[in-house]
């Protein structure tokens, strides 16, 4: 196994590419599909070790559960729509089945116009999608402070998106989390290990709901 | 055959405050080589004074000091200072021996002056002369009267001087002291045939000069030889 | 009085002593004046900054309406009449034009009539704000108007409201210009609150009370009573004095610093003190015996040289205040740029009567000395028979150890930190110490040689007069001059490491944030020259396969592993690196990823060449073998990079670009503007103000430091003058009695020469050894830089030492020989 990967770093540094050294824990059976939970710092977990963050939470869920499927925490903190956009390739390497796109918050807390936050989402998903992954979107809303106006605009970004592209849509992310104070930081903005619980229940049916999906498109 | 020293009409006076002193007035004094010449008086008479400017520690207002027929009277410091070193030989009432030098480096200090590679034998074989051949290493504040007088007698004597000026030299000693110090200071004078002058105002030590030199209120009031 | 002339004329035939006792006392004084008053007035004008830049006295801070038993405690404060609140709530909002055509996001201030307490917010009209400030009013920053293309007069839709814009803000009290804000300003009246509907439960606001305290002394208790009232909840309350600034810290360790030096500056000025009391008591040592003689009572005689040393202490006092009023005609611009510019530096009366007070003590303690010795001595001094009293007496001891307790409860005082203070005052004992050992240590040495020089031999049997102090001169001197020795190594190397390491050709502009396909355009704008570093974020997760824990890591006190990286890629060493381990960058005989490490990574975490670090970048694991180490010998206004991969590896992940060019500072504004416009996403930070900003405040620094430590380095140069001049009778004697042995003035003058050099290089090389080692402990273990011996200063330290104490030497004794020999005999006879 060992030479076999040698053999192929070796081959991919010669053409000039991206060598992946995956170090894997031996594992008693390989998994059925990668799931990558891409997104912001809510992703990402921060303030949270990786284990509590929702991507691993979620793995262990849906092992527990019978869904042999490897999570990965693709998420990187203060990232905006921009930025996922232009890692899309990037997280196709990783060759994933279904991919959990969380993007935004950020660019609502700057203020970018959700014009333009709603377009990068729309690229990421065609992208994603005209590679044959499964995307789970996971719908945002902006504080009340911000302006009625701006959070309405804000807010349909992610239902048109999902609608245009028969998206599974997480209503709200942070559903029963948000604006919480025991299940958040002192920041008030990111969660803490039980909200990211909350977070990962609320998810898993979605995610369940896209691997059924992908199991579908499997067969012949 | 020269005199060894002579002067002419000295004078010296002192400024104090606003008042003028006049310690010496118009001396004229010769004194032949080997001469062992008594200078005395009472107290204030100048003759302290007068042994200063004639071995040039001191400069007159008026009049000339010769020695050896050589002008000394305008003479810079440094220019005299191998006349000290060699010509002359000092003894002070007050021993005046440099604090920081042990008994035989205090004797061999003026032939080191002069890059005498034999200082160290000489000055060992002075001061055994003297009987402080055990006291070498002592420093002067561990010395008795006598004995630093004795030190600084060898010092005088260490280069051979022509002339030795004696002031007061046994004037901070006891009896039995001065008079060996006196003994000491005559023998040696004696084998070398050195030009002594002594100041004194002891009538002891005067009744065994060859000449007396008796000064008041800055003159001489008379010059005895004895017979 | 006729003992009060007695002392005058005492005073006046013991001029030169007399005269560097007065200046000792005069050092004192102007040191403790003009550090009290400078430390007063800092605080006194920090303190009411503190209170402008909060607004008010008691600040209640939460990120929820506060609790009714909060508000219920506040309004019954306000009821007692014993304080005044105002509310204010700040949030980000996005406010559009009427039309809606335009938005922008802004930062909102809905402020209660009672803001701000203190302070004033100033209007580009000039009318008062309160005023202004009207229900259905807004002021506004410039910057709104500039981007939404509006005037006053015009209304904007903020939330459910329009409101019209009134005033335009040019400066809050409570917000420094410069602070980072996402969007301009927007001030709204309180009673429009409700009608904006921004505040709800989805709200990111922050809710901020105001309170100012009626009766003064009350803040403490108060604060104290609120913050028991919230409890362990998340509110926040702080008064204007606990509220964390940067500026406060910053001063409070600088006057720290300036305490210790000051106090030392008092050691120094003390010991001079006693030295100088000490020579001038033991040349009027024949007098003293002849007042005994005559009948005089110890008492008597202690009284009246108490009276002398009083005498000279007023002097002295005197003196100092003078000086210190006419030091406060410079210390401003000494100052200037560093100190807020609403800083008065005053004299203070308080410090005035510290620095008294303070000053007597001082006085008092090292006289006490060289007068309780005067019972020792006898009537036969007067024929100079005279033994020195040995160290070893009790009344020594005693008057020592209450020294170092009135020493130690004056630093404790200034420091206020128990355990600081009490290094402090052991290092000092430790410095004399030191310098005793290695002083009785090189003397003995001296004393052994027997150099073939007669006038170099003399010297040296010079420095062991019987009753000289050398050994307490070369204590002195010593320990005196390694302070100084270390302070001036100490400064050289905080003005390499961060002054004089900044390349003049060094970039002085950073774009951040650079997409990559916007690399081009943005290379055209900045010209030519311009560095570009890929930017790809990633962290590390294991070394070896052990993982690591970041919240373990977070703990740690300075940088560590468990934050996120800007990790990048290229092949050639940058200008200022070079590699310490592993040969070259990377390695042709690995199959494996690689990567470059710089060495402060190793300091986070064992790790060397050859080693595996797991890393995930931007969700991609991947483990790399270190390839070799580089070091860095920049200042730390370079770009530099901890993890540095082969290109391969890296160049097609994600990432941005990080961008560093040198642009003329004339191009720099345009240039900033045209790349905002053009590439929002793009940050650009101006070094070329930071670094001159940076540059101007540590030279600013480092003039106040040296001003302050200069105070030491006089007291030192007193102590130097007043050895010498204690010893100049001996040298004198000595220079006589060579003159008429026959030594020539050249000699007599070799023999001074050589004598002082021998004293000032002995001492200068004791005193450079303990400031090197200082240095070096300081340096590298307390201020974590990089130390350099610095050779050339050194010497040169060394060479003005020996100079100093040459030429002081020969200054007291040569003289001398300008005179005929039978005068000094005929002093000297007369005692």
């Amino acid at each position: 196994m060992k030479l076999k990967n040698l053999l192929a770093a070796v081959i991919s540094l010669a053409l000039g590419q991206l060598c992946f050294f995956l170090v894997e824990p031996a594992q008693a059976a390989p998994f059925e599909g990668t799931i990558v939970a891409a997104g912001d710092s809510l992703t990402a977990g921060y303030g949270v070790p990786e284990r509590d963050a929702y991507p691993a939470q979620l793995e262990r869920k849906l092992i527990q559960y019978g869904y042999h499927w490897k999570v990965v925490n693709a998420g990187i903190s203060g990232e905006t729509s921009s930025g996922l956009l232009s890692r899309v390739d990037w997280i196709l390497k990783l060759k994933p089945d279904i991919v959990i796109l969380e993007t935004g918050a950020n660019d609502g807390m700057r203020g970018v116009d959700p014009k333009v936050t709603g377009a990068n989402i729309d690229k990421a998903v065609t992208r994603l999608q005209a590679k044959g992954v499964t995307v789970v979107l996971a719908g945002m809303r902006m504080f009340a402070n911000l302006g009625p106006t701006f959070t309405k605009e804000f807010a349909a970004n992610y239902t048109t998106v999902a609608k245009k592209h028969h998206l599974i849509l997480i209503p709200f992310f942070l559903e029963g989390v948000a604006g919480v104070p025991a299940l958040n930081q002192q920041d008030g903005i990111h969660p803490v290990a039980s909200g990211y619980q909350i977070i990962t229940n609320r998810v898993y049916p979605y995610v369940t709901k896209a691997i059924d999906l992908k199991r579908k498109k499997r067969i012949p | 055959m020269h005199n060894s020293i002579e002067t002419k009409a000295l004078t010296k006076n002192y400024r104090i405050g606003e008042r003028s002193i006049c310690v010496l007035d118009s001396v004229s004094l010769t004194v032949a080589p080997g001469e062992f010449v008594v200078v005395t008086g009472e107290s204030g008479s100048g003759k302290s004074t007068l042994l200063t400017l004639l071995s040039g520690l001191d400069r007159p207002d008026a009049g000339r000091v010769f020695i050896e027929n050589r002008d000394i009277t305008d003479l810079d410091e440094d220019t005299l200072a191998p006349l000290r070193n060699t010509t002359f030989g000092f003894v002070f009432q007050s021993f005046h021996l440099v604090p920081s030098l042990n008994v035989l480096e205090n004797v061999m200090f003026p032939a080191e002056l002069r890059g005498d590679p034999q200082a160290r034998p000489g000055a060992q074989a002075l001061l055994t002369r003297v009987g402080l051949s055990d006291r070498l290493t002592s420093f002067p504040n561990q010395l008795s009267g006598g004995e630093k007088q004795r030190c600084a007698i060898c010092r005088a004597l260490i280069n051979n001087p022509r002339i030795v000026f004696a002031d007061e030299p046994t004037g901070n000693l006891d009896s039995v002291n001065g008079a060996a110090v006196l003994d000491l200071l005559l023998e040696l004078h004696r084998e070398r045939g050195t030009t002594l002058l002594m100041v004194t105002h002891s009538p002891e030590i005067a009744g065994r000069a060859d000449r007396v030199v008796t000064l008041k209120d800055g003159r001489i009031v008379s010059d005895q030889t004895r017979v | 009085m006729s003992s009060l002339r007695f002392v005058i004329r005492q005073i006046a035939g013991a001029r030169r002593q007399g005269a560097i006792f007065v200046m000792c006392v005069a050092l004192s004084i102007v040191s403790l004046v003009s550090l009290g008053s400078f430390s007063r007035s800092v605080q006194a004008s920090l303190l009411r900054d503190a209170q402008a830049l909060h607004a008010g006295d008691l600040i209640v801070h939460a990120h929820a309406p506060i609790p009714a038993s909060l508000q219920t405690r506040l309004d019954e404060l306000t009821r007692q009449g014993r304080i005044a609140t105002a509310r204010y709530y700040d949030f980000y909002s996005v406010v559009r034009t009427v039309a809606g055509s335009r938005s922008l996001l802004c930062d909102l201030k809905i402020v209660e009539p009672g803001y701000p307490f203190y302070g004033r917010v100033l209007l580009a009209s000039g009318r008062d704000f309160r005023q202004v400030l009207t229900p259905g009013s807004l002021v506004v920053e410039q910057s709104l108007l500039d981007r939404l293309q509006l005037r006053v007069g015009d209304r904007l839709s903020v939330g459910n409201a329009t409101l019209t814009i009134k005033d335009v803000v040019l400066q809050e009290p409570d917000r420094p210009v410069n602070l980072f804000s996402l969007g301009p300003r927007v001030f709204v009246p309180a009673a429009d609150l409700n009608s904006l509907g921004l505040i709800g439960f989805a709200s990111r606001v922050e809710y901020i009370t105001l309170a100012k305290v009626l009766h003064a002394g009350e803040l403490n208790g108060l604060l104290a009573q609120l913050r028991a009232a919230v409890g362990e909840s998340r509110i926040r309350i702080d008064s204007y004095q606990s509220a964390d600034s940067r500026v406060k810290r910053f001063f409070d360790n600088l006057l720290f610093f300036l305490d210790l030096s000051g106090i030392f500056t008092l050691l120094l000025a003390g010991f001079g003190i006693q030295s100088t009391l000490f020579a001038l008591l033991k040349q009027q040592e024949k007098t003293i015996a002849v007042m005994k003689a005559v009948g005089a009572r110890s008492r008597y005689i202690t009284g009246h040289f108490c009276a002398l040393t009083l005498v000279l202490g007023l002097v002295g006092t005197l003196v100092g205040l003078a000086a210190s009023l006419f030091l406060q005609e410079f210390l401003p611009a000494l100052f200037h740029g560093l100190v807020p510019a609403r800083v008065e530096l005053t004299l203070s009366p308080w410090a005035i009567g510290e620095g008294m007070l303070i000053g007597l003590f001082v006085v008092l303690l090292f006289t006490a000395l060289p007068l309780y010795r005067l019972k020792e001595v006898r009537p036969r001094a007067i024929f100079g028979k005279e033994e020195s009293p040995g160290f070893s007496n009790r009344s020594t001891w005693v008057i020592t150890a209450l020294g170092a307790t009135f020493f130690l409860s004056l630093v404790l005082l200034r420091i206020r930190e128990l355990k600081t203070g009490v290094y402090f005052v052991l290092s000092m004992a430790g410095l004399i110490l030191v310098a005793f050992l290695l002083s009785s240590l090189l003397l003995r040495f001296l004393k052994s040689r027997d150099p073939r020089n007669l006038a170099l031999r003399q010297a040296i049997k010079g420095l062991f007069r019987p009753r000289s102090a050398t050994r307490s001169i070369m204590v002195t001197l010593s320990a005196a001059l390694a302070v100084i020795f270390t302070i001036s190594l100490v400064e050289r190397n905080l003005d390499a490491s961060f002054i004089d390491s900044y390349p003049s050709d060094a970039p002085n502009l950073f774009l951040v944030d650079i997409q990559p396909d916007q690399k081009d355009a943005v290379a055209g704008l900045v010209g030519s020259g311009a560095s570009f570093f890929p930017i790809i974020r990633g962290t590390v997760t294991a070394i070896n396969d052990s993982p690591i824990d970041p919240e373990q890591e977070r703990r740690s006190r300075g940088d560590n592993l468990g934050r996120e990286f800007n990790l990048t890629y290229y092949e050639k060493l940058l200008q200022d690196e070079k590699i310490s381990q592993g040969g070259s960058l990377f390695r042709a005989d690995w199959n494996e990823p690689q990567v470059s490490i710089l060495d402060i990574v190793v300091k986070m975490h064992q790790m060397k060449v050859g080693d595996r670090i797991s890393f995930k970048i931007q969700g991609m694991p991947i483990t790399a073998r270190i390839s070799s180490i580089r070091t860095r010998s920049g200042s730390g206004l370079t770009p530099f990079f901890y993890f540095v991969f082969p290109p391969a590896l890296l160049s097609d992940a994600p990432q941005s670009l990080f961008c560093a060019v040198r642009v003329p500072k004339d191009r720099i504004p345009e240039l900033q503007n045209r790349l905002v416009a053009r590439y929002p996403n793009v940050s650009v930070i101006n070094m070329e103000e930071t670094v001159s900003v940076f540059g101007h405040l540590m030279a600013r620094l480092s003039t106040i430091v040296r001003f302050f430590t200069s105070f030491s380095i006089a007291a030192g140069v007193l102590i130097i003058v007043s050895s010498i001049f204690a010893t100049r009778y001996a040298r004198i004697q000595e220079a006589v009695y060579f003159t008429i042995l026959g030594a020539r003035r050249r000699f007599v003058a070799t023999v001074f020469a050589a004598e002082s050099l021998v004293l000032g290089l002995a001492s200068g090389s004791i005193a450079l050894l303990i400031a090197q080692v200082g240095s070096w402990a300081i340096c590298s273990k307390g201020l974590e830089l990089d130390y350099h011996p610095y050779p050339g200063t050194s010497l040169g330290l060394l060479g003005a030492t020996a100079v100093l104490v040459l030429v002081v030497g020969l200054g007291a004794s040569l003289p001398v020989l300008r005179h005929k020999p039978a005068g000094f005999l005929r002093e000297q006879s007369d005692e």
